[in-house]
């Protein structure tokens, strides 16, 4: 069970990705691991460095993939991208944290992508 | 690059400048206001947004930071709801910067982009000079209020967009003309007169003594007697207002929430009667940016305290500052606040605690000792700077019933204002106004005694026992009188008319 959410999990960031580089991003980074976790896609989009969270599902039962995006996921991601951008520089930069939501039917046919940009602001 | 947009915010009653600053940097995208916001400003970043949004204009996906300078004063409120998407807006390069620097931008924002009235546009209006200002772009339902003060230019906007493109000169706005003048004039009538009152003629004649020289009065009556209707008409026989007299206090009351879009100048003097429960906070301004209180709200008017022994002591202790002034100071840690408060205090009370000591037809049913200690409940000091005291008597059943009218309030005012102009001819070059004013060195030479009125007034002294303060009242009372007679010699008949109001120093030696 574990393994085929995986899977599927695998396949929405490829198709992800393919999403983007048709919209121009620029891959910079893939899978890309900071101690206290993941970034999905890390782009670069004109001038601005883009860190994508990539949310797959195959039904819409469990709610739409965004709703997944707590609070406390939010935190992460901005953790993740301080880490990577004081690794790589960039830091005050532009730079920003966008969310893919890829919708799958129940064989794994692509139904729908969902681009929302800057989806994470400063949580002040 | 930063981008000032100027606006105001008003401290007590008086209005400052706040710089809108705006920037944009980069790193994770945010919208943080500093400068000390309230909770309502903290809030506006997501009115602004939808507002930017909706009015055709994309927020800007970076960091924006927005300061409200200077950063150590409290901002409060949503009139800065317009100054900052208009500062983000010239950031990004949307407004064109030509001639910003003579502009005040106030308003709050509505979702959809319109604007929403705010509070304290006349004060704000008022201020514009000092802050180097002459153009005032705010929300159309407060243009009038601003528009009544002279030598600056108001529009009136409806929203967001409006605003843009007036900046950038594709839109024309109307000035909003009014004249302060008309406003007052219109607004200038009183909806009571001393014609509905019935007999009480020595009153009446002691309200015009009042007004004609500024004294403050007590009134001293059975329940009943008309003392409230007396008093609420004191108002109407004051000579009339300036326009000035008008932007004073239509500024504080602006401040307080009490104007009404109808009628944005204060055209009659105010008449403040507040509840004898009343705080000390409530009654001389208070609070944590000091709202003004009741003598704040009856400055250049009158204020009526009825029932003035069941006043808290404190509560009246704290009047007498404001009464020596004429202004009250408030301090709180950041600040200290002025407020003007020369006000007429008119106060009524009865004469015993059942109200029946001086009724011919009511038996009273308190003791002498009760009496002495009701009486004795009004503070000495406060006492002290009431120079009238009138005697309401129950109405006899023949007046009740009387069909004629009494003298209408502009007859009475007519003689009050000649008075007034005779004193301030009299007082050109020493900065008093009044009778009520005069301090004792400036007693001796104006108050001229014939030999008549000096031996009255030694008898006085003699037989009825007036102390040295009730002396000097007796004097400022006089001259009045004689003000009113047209004598520049006091006489006589002015003296013992005076005498006549000094009533209670008669009671209270028993």
């Amino acid at each position: 069970m574990g393994r085929e959410r995986r899977e599927v999990g695998i396949l929405g960031e490829r198709l992800a990705l393919e999403f983007l580089q048709k919209k121009g991003y620029r891959l910079k980074c893939k899978n890309f691991r900071t101690p206290f976790g993941e970034l999905d896609i890390v782009a670069r989009h004109g001038s601005s460095m883009v860190f994508i969270e990539v949310r797959t599902r195959t039904t819409s039962s469990l709610g739409p993939p965004l709703q997944s995006v707590t609070r406390v996921k939010q935190a992460h991601i901005i953790k993740n991208a301080l880490f990577y951008l004081k690794r790589y520089g960039g830091i005050d930069s532009y730079w920003r944290i966008d969310v893919i939501s890829v919708k799958l039917s129940y064989d794994r046919i692509l139904e729908n992508i969902e681009h929302i940009e800057n989806a994470v602001e400063d949580i002040y | 690059m930063i981008a000032k947009i100027y606006s105001s915010c008003v401290l007590g009653i008086d209005a400052y400048e706040v710089t809108v600053e705006s920037d944009i940097g980069g790193g994770l995208p945010a919208f943080n206001i500093v400068g000390l916001p309230d909770t309502a400003i903290r809030e506006s970043r997501d009115r602004i947004k939808a507002a930017i949004r909706n009015s055709g204009f994309s927020f800007p996906p970076r960091k924006v930071t927005i300061n409200l300078a200077p950063a150590y004063i409290k901002k409060e409120g949503a009139t800065y709801d317009l100054p900052i998407a208009l500062s983000v807006l010239l950031c990004e390069g949307v407004i064109e910067e030509a001639d910003l620097k003579e502009y005040i931008f106030c308003g709050e924002l509505s979702l959809d982009g319109r604007l929403k009235p705010i509070k304290g546009a006349l004060a704000i209006a008022l201020g514009l000079k000092a802050m180097d200002k002459d153009k005032f772009v705010l929300p159309e339902q407060n243009a009038r209020e601003a528009a009544a003060v002279k030598d600056i230019e108001v529009y009136p906007a409806r929203s967001l967009k409006e605003v843009v493109d007036f900046m950038n000169k594709k839109v024309a706005i109307r000035r909003e003309l009014s004249s302060g003048d008309q406003l007052l004039r219109r607004n200038s009538k009183y909806r009571t007169d001393f014609r509905d009152v019935k007999g009480q003629e020595h009153v009446k004649r002691g309200l015009e003594v009042a007004a004609a020289g500024g004294h403050n009065v007590l009134l001293i009556g059975p329940p009943g007697s008309g003392k409230s209707m007396l008093a609420k008409r004191l108002p109407t026989i004051l000579s009339e207002m300036t326009i000035e007299e008008s932007l004073e206090i239509s500024k504080i009351h602006s401040v307080a929430g009490l104007v009404m879009s109808n009628k944005v100048l204060v055209g009659t003097r105010p008449f403040r009667s507040p509840h004898h429960t009343i705080s000390d906070a409530a009654l001389v301004g208070g609070g944590t940016n000091p709202s003004p209180g009741e003598i704040s709200l009856s400055h250049n008017g009158v204020l009526f305290l009825d029932e003035l022994p069941e006043f808290k002591k404190n509560v009246l202790e704290v009047l007498r500052q404001p009464m020596e002034e004429g202004s009250v100071t408030i301090a709180r840690v950041a600040n200290t606040f002025t407020y003007p408060a020369k006000f007429m205090l008119i106060a009524a009370m009865n004469p015993c605690p059942c109200g029946y000591f001086t009724d011919p037809k009511r038996e009273c049913h308190c003791s002498p000792l009760q009496i002495q200690n009701y009486l004795s409940r009004i503070s000495g000091p406060l006492l002290d700077r009431i120079d009238i005291h009138l005697e309401v008597p129950r109405l006899k059943l023949e007046h009740l019933t009387d069909k004629r009218r009494g003298e209408p309030s502009e007859t009475i005012r007519k003689r009050v204002d000649k008075a007034r102009s005779t004193q301030g001819s009299r007082y050109r070059n020493d900065g008093v106004y009044f009778n009520s004013r005069l301090e004792s060195d400036q007693l001796e030479k104006y108050c001229t005694l014939d030999k008549e009125s000096e031996e009255l007034l030694k008898l006085a002294i003699l037989e009825l026992g007036i102390s040295a303060r009730a002396y000097d009242k007796l004097l400022k009372v006089s001259r009045t009188i004689a003000d009113l007679d047209g004598k520049e010699t006091i006489e006589a008949h002015h003296i013992s008319e005076a005498i006549s109001y000094r009533s209670l120093d008669r009671n209270l030696r028993g």
